[in-house]
């Protein structure tokens, strides 16, 4: 389900690369990262920073243009560009941020990677922006690893990965300084899993998407269960009296 | 191929060009159409039932799809690659172009609100901007027609911001939906009414074209032709006729003049072979956009026309409008974990609010009207998902759950007036690949549409709150309000007045300067009411043709 180009593995960083980094970091970065807002951007002041600073080089490959084929769209517009270590890394955030259960695939299963490998390969401006972001994130993850327990995160039993990710999975308005940074791209990565998992047969079908699907006659609108249960929300609301009369 | 002598060259395929061609190829006139952008089939090119997993970036919005993937729009968006635009320094302005058949009709939002008789007489009403240069008695029939033609579905709410159709022109509405009937009952306890959109959306099926079946969003385009588009109605209905012929890739350079300031014919850029073509016509309509057609006008001064063409008014190019947009959100939390059910119904709005402060608008402080488009539902996932997320795993998935379709967006679409600094003229110093200068665009917002926004974020914050939400600090309108442009409904570029000295166009279009060149697009708008100017363009174009085609039948062209 996964390939990562070999061709492109200069676009990444492998985890020994960049643990070698890590002895070069330098105090003291301002770098602008995604906010919790998807759509809104931040600079977050990283005063003793251990936030990579590294240079990730931007994809310069051409997009898929102002007319491709929307009945057949591309299955692989641009190269992906994750190595097989980011890989191994995103795979297993996606498991931990929508595992598998019952019955259910998580994110893992329904091949989230792969989306998260073609959007921060993508060409395009927000891409690119969250592309610079999550691989310094991957980073990071390895390095804090590697400062809190010795070994790089995969090489970390699961409580010492859930205890890292605790540190920036939560209460992003009280986080100590030096992990805004990490927080606020985690939840960028999250939001992106989530979008991939919800997007899946599987997630599409989970979360209760139920269109799509083409109707023969008048649109039947909402069932009783759902009139029933706005007629409680009118009546919470002191609305009832208000109730739309066709 | 037959011999084909053309009566009228139509520059544009879209809203206004189409009409006026099936209105003049029904007459019998023989139609030669030019589209710059290339043919399109929406039988085969539209993406049915595609899903968002199956295109890049689950469809997300790029620079090359600027609404997403599976956009109708071909080879066009915000910016047309080889033909720029520009603004001068201190403006923002956004312009959105498609090239290909049918044009911007490919993927309209389909709403399609008549103009009340208030609207074509604001300047009587309030001595701002322009009047009509007729009744809205003069046009109501042709409304009816267009109505009937295009297919739209809706109710008479008996409003007088929303004029009455005669008995069975509309087609019946989708039923609402949860969250629109909650906005309806929020509004209500403030004394203002929710009611059926009108869309041009057909719920019966009309001509060749299917009822809609509430699946794929009218956005993408529509194979079965139940959402209108020009690819599926007016231009194969043309077609049939035998009077019609098209070139596609045919980027119209300018309208050529002979020694007396007569329009003679045209010239174009064959974009296949980068050749210039001139043709002769007895007629020209431009309907290629209110901003394109005034700028091939603009591209077409002579020793007659020194300004430009048909420009002794001074008028082309100035008076561009586009509607006011502003919008404000938020999660309802009584919506969580609401009942799921299939929430298509035909992709946007079953239920909208109209302006309700026409009779009171002396007591506001800006003088025109809004109304408000509703952004709620389940939607199918894409690459956004709402909330503000914490911690993974099995709560992070339930979070998201609870949060689907549990928010509300209200969509702020207001008239603006038109100020002297918001016009179109020709950058001295661009030209595009084809070697044509380029448009140059200027813009302002007056306090009229800033005090306008005001009002409606407060409003929204208001209703908002009435559902539970919360609502942080309303952001000040100079930031909320969306850029010139922005909402696609640009107009007034070659308006039509009572006086020659005053405007580009008579009432039927028809240039005061140039007896046979006539403007069929937006840019004859003389005010640009809240109303969405489509339904107006189509309805226009179809009058003013139906005159044409009885001054050519007359020998009077």
């Amino acid at each position: 389900m996964t390939n990562s180009n070999p061709n492109n593995s200069s676009y990444g960083l492998t985890r020994r690369q960049s643990l070698k980094l890590f002895g070069m970091m330098l105090a003291s970065a301002a770098v602008p990262v995604l906010s919790g807002c998807a759509t809104s951007e931040s600079k977050v002041s990283a005063v003793a920073s251990d936030w990579p600073t590294l240079t990730i080089e931007p994809i310069s490959v051409a997009g898929y243009g102002q007319d491709p084929s929307l009945i057949m769209p591309p299955p692989s517009p641009w190269p992906k560009t994750l190595t097989q270590q980011q890989i191994a890394l995103v795979s297993r955030l996606t498991d931990i941020l929508v595992p598998a259960s019952n019955g259910q695939p998580g994110a893992l299963q329904i091949g989230a990677v792969d989306v998260i490998d073609e959007w921060v390969s993508a060409p395009y401006a927000q891409q690119q922006r969250d592309r610079d972001s999550i691989l310094r994130l991957l980073i990071w993850l390895d390095e804090e690893s590697v400062r809190r327990f010795d070994q790089p995160f995969l090489a970390v039993n699961e409580s010492e990965q859930f205890a890292l990710l605790d540190n920036i999975a939560y209460d992003r308005n009280n986080i100590e300084q030096r992990l805004q940074q990490p927080a606020a791209v985690f939840n960028r990565l999250r939001s992106l899993v989530l979008a991939a998992y919800f997007c899946s047969e599987a997630g599409s079908r989970e979360i209760g998407y139920q269109g799509n699907v083409a109707i023969s006659g008048d649109y039947p609108g909402p069932t009783e269960e759902a009139r029933a249960h706005l007629d409680g929300i009118l009546d919470e609301l002191g609305l009832s009296e208000y109730a739309y009369q066709p | 191929m037959t011999k084909f002598a053309h009566q009228v060259v139509i520059v544009g395929s879209g809203a206004g060009g189409a009409m006026a061609a099936y209105e003049l190829t029904k007459a019998g006139i023989n139609v030669l159409m030019l589209e710059a952008g290339r043919d399109y089939n929406p039988k085969t090119e539209t993406p049915m039932f595609k899903r968002n997993a199956d295109a890049p970036l689950m469809g997300a919005a790029t620079s090359d799809k600027n609404f997403g993937y599976y956009d109708a729009t071909v080879d066009g968006g915000w910016s047309v690659i080889d033909e720029p635009y520009t603004t001068d320094d201190e403006s923002d302005f956004l312009w959105w172009r498609a090239r290909m058949l049918g044009g911007r009709t490919n993927h309209w939002g389909r709403y399609s609100l008549r103009f009340s008789e208030h609207d074509f007489k604001g300047k009587s009403r309030d001595g701002l901007g322009a009047d009509w240069p007729f009744e809205y008695a003069d046009i109501a029939p042709w409304y009816d027609k267009t109505e009937s033609l295009v297919g739209v579905c809706g109710t008479n709410t008996g409003l007088d911001d929303m004029p009455d159709s005669p008995p069975g022109v509309l087609q019946p509405p989708p039923t609402p939906r949860i969250p629109e009937l909650l906005v309806a009952a929020a509004a209500k306890k403030h004394g203002i009414t929710a009611v059926p959109m009108h869309r041009a959306v057909l719920t019966r099926p009309k001509d060749e074209r299917a009822a809609c079946f509430y699946a794929t969003p009218c956005g993408h385009g529509c194979s079965i032709g139940a959402a209108f588009q020009t690819t599926t109605s007016l231009i194969p209905m043309a077609h049939k006729t035998g009077h019609f012929k098209l070139i596609t890739n045919a980027m119209v350079k300018q309208v050529n003049t002979n020694d007396e300031g007569k329009v003679t014919g045209l010239t174009y850029i064959d974009k296949a072979s980068s050749e210039e073509v001139t043709l002769d016509s007895p007629v020209v309509i431009l309907a290629a956009s209110a901003c394109e057609s005034a700028r091939i006008m603009l591209n077409s001064a002579s020793p007659g026309h020194p300004n430009g063409l048909a420009n002794s008014s001074g008028q082309l190019g100035r008076n561009l409008m586009d509607s006011t947009g502003a919008g404000l959100g938020a999660t309802i939390p009584a919506l969580k974990n609401r009942p799921r059910y299939n929430e298509d119904g035909h992709t946007a709005n079953h239920l909208f609010i109209p302006w309700w402060g026409h009779n009171e608008q002396h007591k506001l402080n800006f003088p025109r009207g809004y109304h408000f488009e509703l952004g709620t539902g389940f939607r199918e996932p894409g690459a956004w998902v709402s909330g503000d997320f914490s911690g993974y795993g099995e709560s992070l998935k339930d979070e998201a759950k609870a949060n689907y379709g549990a928010s509300v967006y209200f969509a702020l679409r207001g008239e603006m007036l038109p100020n002297e600094h918001c016009y179109m003229d020709i950058d001295p110093d661009v030209t595009d690949k084809w070697g044509i200068p380029v448009a140059r665009f200027h813009w302002q917002w007056s306090e009229h549409e800033l005090n306008q926004v005001a009002h409606g974020l407060q409003t929204a914050k208001t209703l908002l709150e009435t559902m539970g939400a919360t609502v942080g600090e309303l952001p000040p309108p100079e930031q909320a309000i969306a850029k010139g442009g922005e909402i696609i409904h640009e107009v007034g570029t070659a308006r039509m007045c009572d006086s020659p000295t005053d405007s580009v166009t008579n009432q039927w279009g028809q240039t005061w300067d140039c007896p046979n060149l006539f403007v069929m697009d937006g840019g004859v708008f003389a005010s640009n009411p809240h109303k969405n100017c489509t339904l107006t363009i189509m309805t226009l174009a179809m009058r003013n043709a139906n005159w044409l085609a009885g001054q050519i039948q007359q020998g009077a062209l």
